[in-house]
């Protein structure tokens, strides 16, 4: 008869000593009920209090520079959005891991044009205005080299744009009905209902949030609002919260790729430190399987710790 | 549940938080002490006796 030989972190060696009751069910109920309201303890003393929605409403009311800035950005194609690449449009190669261009194989999913659907669309719906009717029907009649130029023309002076009397000044010349829009897109952020138009574009009834979301990041206001909340991905963001409350510390492996090279600086961080987490878990979940890790417990020797009565006797 | 919500409010978290910067660590004052606190339950589970122990041990 052969004998396999015994193999430490596989076979467990019979056990020969005495045995004790043990109601695991009671221990188990114990547990819940203690945690239980431990969670609703601590959520009530520490859990953050939800912060109003920042809208495009509450952005260009609060800093309508900026967002006159952004919707220019939106025209002349500069904004995040505009030059992201997949899923919003082709502009970019999107994130790849190494070889698998993986932005570029999903294609473009969510389709955003940012000067249709942030400008012209919602501009579109706005009823008994001659003036703008004007401006579209002007901005419509022309070709795409004279609304690039135009736009060029308006891009020029937009450095020295100022906000007096309700309405965005750019010195420029040549600039078309390019003035006409950007006020009148202003005028339609602060009364709430380019946040409306946003939404309700892709049905009347929708929860579909991606165009004002996408709007308001390509800004400043909500970053610099997020900087100082500490929310930044460049601050360990993933793993705070509003004000001084506990946020996710459990994230901090996630977040801890993002600040240390070549993640802090990688264009494709996202896929890579997804990619990375994606591997350590996996490496979590086979640990029993993998040998040398798997040796870890049994050479660290904790469990003698726990075990303290049964391994002095 | 009142009475939780009187005890919260003496605890100001509204503020800007506190941050512990050392090197690429950035972490906030709530979540070190958060973290402060899961390390010494674990040690605290490793070192505190059974609950029972006498009573299982005069079973006998």
């Amino acid at each position: 008869m052969s004998t396999k030989p015994f193999r430490p972190d596989v076979d467990a060696p019979e056990y020969k000593g005495k045995y004790a009751p043990y109601d695991i069910i009671r221990e188990g109920t114990i547990a819940v009920i203690v945690v239980g309201l431990l969670v609703v303890l601590l959520a009530t003393l520490f859990g953050s209090p939800d912060e109003r929605a920042i809208t495009i409403k509450t952005w260009s009311n609060a800093n309508p520079i900026d967002f006159a800035t952004t919707a220019l950005g939106e025209m002349n194609g500069s904004t995040i959005t505009a030059q992201y690449g997949g899923p919003y449009n082709t502009a970019a190669p999107g994130q790849n891991l190494g070889p698998l261009k993986l932005a570029q194989w999903a294609g473009v999913t969510i389709p955003v044009n940012t000067v249709r659907d942030f400008v012209i669309n919602p501009l579109s719906s706005v009823p008994n205005d001659p003036d703008l009717k004007l401006a579209l029907a002007q901005w419509k009649g022309a070709n795409s080299a004279q609304q690039t130029s135009w736009v060029s023309n308006y891009s020029k002076g937009a450095a020295k744009m100022t906000w007096s009397h309700g309405l965005i000044n750019v010195p420029a010349t040549n600039v078309g009905p390019v003035p006409t829009i950007i006020n009148k897109l202003t005028q339609m952020a602060r009364s709430g209902a380019l946040d409306q138009a946003l939404v309700t574009g892709s049905g009347f009834y929708t929860t579909n949030y991606t165009k004002p979301l996408l709007f308001v990041a390509d800004g400043t206001y909500l970053a610099n609002l997020a900087q100082k909340q500490h929310l930044l991905g460049s601050q360990w963001g993933m793993m705070n919260e509003t004000g001084s409350y506990p946020g996710q510390a459990w994230l901090w492996l996630y977040t801890f790729w993002y600040q240390v090279t070549p993640f802090s600086t990688s264009s494709n961080a996202d896929v890579q430190v997804s990619a990375l987490m994606g591997l350590l878990s996996l490496l979590l979940l086979l640990l029993p399987l993998i040998p040398g890790l798997r040796s870890i417990p049994r050479k660290v020797k904790v469990y003698r710790l726990i075990w303290r009565e049964h391994y002095s006797a | 549940m009142a009475f939780l919500w009187s005890l919260a409010a003496f605890i100001p978290l509204d503020n800007y938080g506190h941050y512990i910067h050392w090197g690429v660590i950035n972490i906030s004052v709530a979540n070190f002490i958060v973290v402060v606190l899961m390390i010494m339950t674990f040690v605290a589970a490793l070192l505190l006796p059974f609950p029972g122990r006498n009573r299982r041990k005069g079973n006998q």
